[in-house]
């Protein structure tokens, strides 16, 4: 028997949280012990009636000064605090309180950088799972995260200096006999990396050294809904309400679909009600997503890696709306296999009903959907992977 | 020798982290064994003593601060960090008691940490309360406002204590524990040290007998001697964010003070602007225990150093840009020991602010009046007794020995 503490730190919503649970459930019932040291704790308040244990994970003070538009990885976590010595030092140091606190053989790290520093300088083993944007691929410099963008190569090397300065500084606070970073790339790199998607849809993809095990979530779990009427086109929409789009979006899905039914976790369950008709059902929860896209004409959402995987799964087309980078990649991934069309976030002026309209029109997407290799792939178990890298 | 653990869960700045280490300082003498679960974790570096201390991260909202705009009492600010939401609360109450249960202390300091309360609570493991009136509220049903330019709305209060009474109970509930009948029971410890007087406790004096004057830690810090010359001797600490920064700069420069500031973040063009003939800028905090027996006064944002500096009768221009400080600023000025200025003043009143100041001596003497009131009061001798205090309450509990069971022992 092992233990292994699930950390997540960064990445909004519940993506994260979801699929460390699904992974740490399962490495339990195959009798190991779990914890978790989440960012934000409310996911696991489920467990409180089967004795989960967690823990909050260290808190970093963002940057004041954050870059709009990170050209990589390593200034992603100058943004996040990374660039902060102080402050990186005490989350370092919190986080060797609870290694030496709950002594587990193995960090679980899914998008929890810091963590991953920390169990580097406890000597503890890493695995990092993800849906690929939180283990990009690396190089000295660490590469750009928008290769469509000409970038001088000395300002990639410029940025990593600048990080690796900061997290030398912190570790010579902290730990000054472990050995730090040696480069911008140790930080992102892991005993054994878990790739919870699939090389169609990873924002970085495809990797040829990639370890792909497919999405760890279970499509069925979520709240039941089903199709009530025959009114084609059906369209399966999971969106954000926070989307200072998300009424204009609506209105234009009202427009074109025979029948609607929107997933929109966070809406509120009075406004959900006020927005449904019978053919038009918006849903406060998250819903079961694979019995829904089975029968769906076409899937609206915001691009997140989890949900076009299963529209692809499905025969799905996708029409995407992104709100940040890493849905822009999984985005021009599906656009570019040619399932899918997009709208870049900074296109704020876009007709959306036209756009909708047109989508539900194209065969092409249709049949490259129905074609997608995402169709026959199944899922290898990350727990099962983890275990058996305890044996190593 | 016992285990303590400090837990401080809401509010900000250095306050918490350097009066925890104060007293965690003499808790150690005793041979106690400390942990901190801290809030924020950068400020660590400034107590290099707390090195071999155990270090963890405070349970924290995701969403602080959401819903509540402008909190009236204790249960508002309660609401607005994860008490609007039971499942929430049952969680951050499940990441408090991890760390409890794991590292198993036999006393709590809780500092401004009401959830770290209710996690003890399920444990059964020993609680004290320490912080200053703002951090403690009185023992009221429901828990009383602590705004005061407005009237505070009975139907308002009443709702807010009942939501964060109902999360409360939601908590204990799902971890086994008895209900509250009162969210003021919350608070109910082993001993509460509160750290104010009643001249400058926020919620105004109220029903206790144990004020244990407030938290000064004026022992650390740089060593910076006054610049040489004529004119007054002004400490000034601010922050960067402070609205009005360019404003007090200049009116700084155009005095015939002598200046000594610390203003954490400077940019180097305001650093460049303010330095210079008799004014010093100091780059790390100042040891102001002797600094400030020579001060005529203090320019601060009326955090605990404010309170702090009018223990030496050194009068505050302060400017408040939390709530909290907004009621300590008005306390100082109701002694007629310091003089507010809002986060919306202009220029010209910040510069009137610091002339009246400077040149109207009912100030000094209202700071002087005061400290007299409490002659006797010294920082170090009120952590002596709390650590006293505290060594009772574990040997009550058989955590370690008593006094007279020690004094009973052979020498080796």
């Amino acid at each position: 028997m092992a233990r292994a503490l699930f950390a997540w730190e960064l990445g909004g919503d519940l993506g994260h949280a979801r699929r460390s649970m699904q992974v740490a459930r399962a490495l339990r019932d195959l009798g190991h012990e779990v914890a978790f040291a989440f960012a934000d704790l409310t996911p696991l308040a489920p467990l409180s009636g089967e004795r989960g244990e967690w823990f909050q994970a260290p808190v970093l003070v963002p940057s004041r000064t954050p870059s709009r538009s990170p050209l990589n990885a390593s200034a992603i976590l100058l943004n996040r605090g990374f660039g902060d010595a102080p402050g990186l030092a005490g989350a370092l140091r919190a986080w060797k309180g609870l290694f030496a606190l709950w002594k587990p053989d193995l960090l679980v790290s899914d998008y929890a950088p810091s963590a991953m520093l920390g169990a580097r300088l406890a000597g503890v083993r890493r695995t990092a799972i993800g849906s690929g944007f939180s283990t990009p691929p690396v190089g000295e410099p660490m590469p750009v995260l928008r290769n469509w963008i000409a970038t001088e190569e000395g300002a990639l090397r410029k940025i990593d200096a600048t990080l690796l300065a900061s997290v030398r500084d912190a570790c010579e606070r902290v730990e000054p006999r472990a050995k730090p970073p040696a480069c911008a790339a140790d930080l992102f790199q892991a005993e054994q990396e878990l790739l919870c998607t699939w090389p169609e849809v990873d924002c970085f993809g495809p990797r040829t050294s990639a370890d792909y095990v497919g999405p760890q979530d279970d499509p069925a779990s979520g709240a039941h809904a089903e199709w009530s009427t025959e009114a084609r086109p059906r369209v399966f929409a999971y969106l954000k309400p926070r989307d200072p789009r998300f009424m204009a979006i609506l209105d234009a899905l009202r427009s074109v679909a025979g029948e609607a039914i929107i997933a929109a976790p966070g809406v509120g369950s009075e406004a959900a009600v006020s927005l449904s008709s019978a053919s038009f059902r918006v849903h406060a929860e998250a819903l079961a997503v694979g019995p829904l896209l089975a029968g769906a004409d076409l899937c609206l959402c915001h691009s997140g890696p989890g949900i076009v995987g299963r529209a692809l799964e499905a025969g799905v087309p996708l029409a995407l709306l992104p709100q940040q980078l890493e849905q822009f990649l999984v985005g021009r991934r599906a656009v570019s296999a040619g399932a899918g069309v997009m709208i870049a976030p900074e296109d704020t002026a876009a007709d959306l009903r036209t756009w909708l309209a047109q989508a539900l029109a194209r065969d092409d997407l249709r049949s490259a959907a129905a074609a997608s290799p995402l169709r026959v792939r199944v899922p290898s178990s990350a727990a099962q992977r983890i275990a058996q890298s305890f044996g190593n | 020798m016992a285990r303590i653990a400090f837990a401080w869960e809401l509010g900000g700045e250095y306050g918490h982290v350097m009066s925890c280490a104060g007293l965690a300082g003499g808790l150690e003498l005793h041979g106690h064994r400390i942990a901190f679960m801290f809030r924020e974790l950068r400020q660590l570096a400034v107590i290099p003593e707390a090195r071999n201390y155990d270090v963890f991260q405070a349970p924290r909202s995701a969403r602080e601060g959401q819903g509540i705009t402008m909190p009236a009492s204790y249960a508002d600010i309660m609401l607005g960090c994860g008490y609007s939401d039971p499942a929430e609360l049952i969680a951050l109450v499940g990441g408090w008691r991890a760390l409890l249960e794991r590292w198993k202390p036999d006393l709590v300091v809780a500092d401004f940490s009401p959830t770290s309360l209710i996690a003890a609570r399920t444990l059964g493991i020993d609680c004290v309360t320490y912080g200053n009136g703002f951090f403690v509220p009185p023992r009221a049903s429901p828990l009383p406002a602590f705004r005061v330019e407005t009237q505070p709305d009975p139907v308002h209060l009443a709702r807010s204590d009942a939501r964060a009474l109902a999360s409360v109970n939601a908590a204990l509930g799902a971890y086994g524990a008895q209900r509250l009948a009162r969210l003021a029971d919350l608070f109910e410890t082993r001993e509460d040290f509160l750290c104010t007087f009643p001249e400058l406790d926020h919620y105004g004096t109220r029903e206790t007998s144990g004020y244990w004057g407030p938290r000064v830690r004026f022992d650390r810090g740089t060593d910076i001697a006054w610049p040489h010359g004529e004119g007054k001797r002004i400490f000034v600490y601010v922050k960067t964010e402070l609205p009005q920064l360019d404003a007090l700069i200049d009116v700084l420069r155009a005095s015939p003070h002598r200046i000594v500031a610390f203003i954490p973040g400077l940019d180097e063009g305001r650093r460049a602007r303010l330095a210079g003939g008799r004014r010093v800028l100091a780059d790390r905090p100042v040891k102001l225990d002797r600094f400030l027996r020579g001060c005529d006064l203090i320019v601060c944002h009326a955090g605990e150093i404010a309170t702090g500096a009018l223990m030496y009768g050194v009068p505050g221009l302060l400017f408040p840009v939390h709530y909290e400080q907004y009621l300590t600023a008005r306390r100082l000025q109701q002694l007629g020991a310091a003089g507010w200025i809002p986060p919306a003043a202009t220029p010209a009143e910040v510069a009137l602010g610091f002339q009246q100041l400077t040149a109207d001596s009912r100030y000094a003497a209202g700071a002087r009046a005061f400290a007299k009131r409490y002659a006797a009061f010294s920082p170090s001798e009120q952590r002596r007794r709390i650590v006293i205090r505290i060594g009772e309450l574990l040997a009550d509990r058989g955590a370690i020995l008593s006094p007279a069971q020690t004094r009973q022992e052979p020498k080796r």
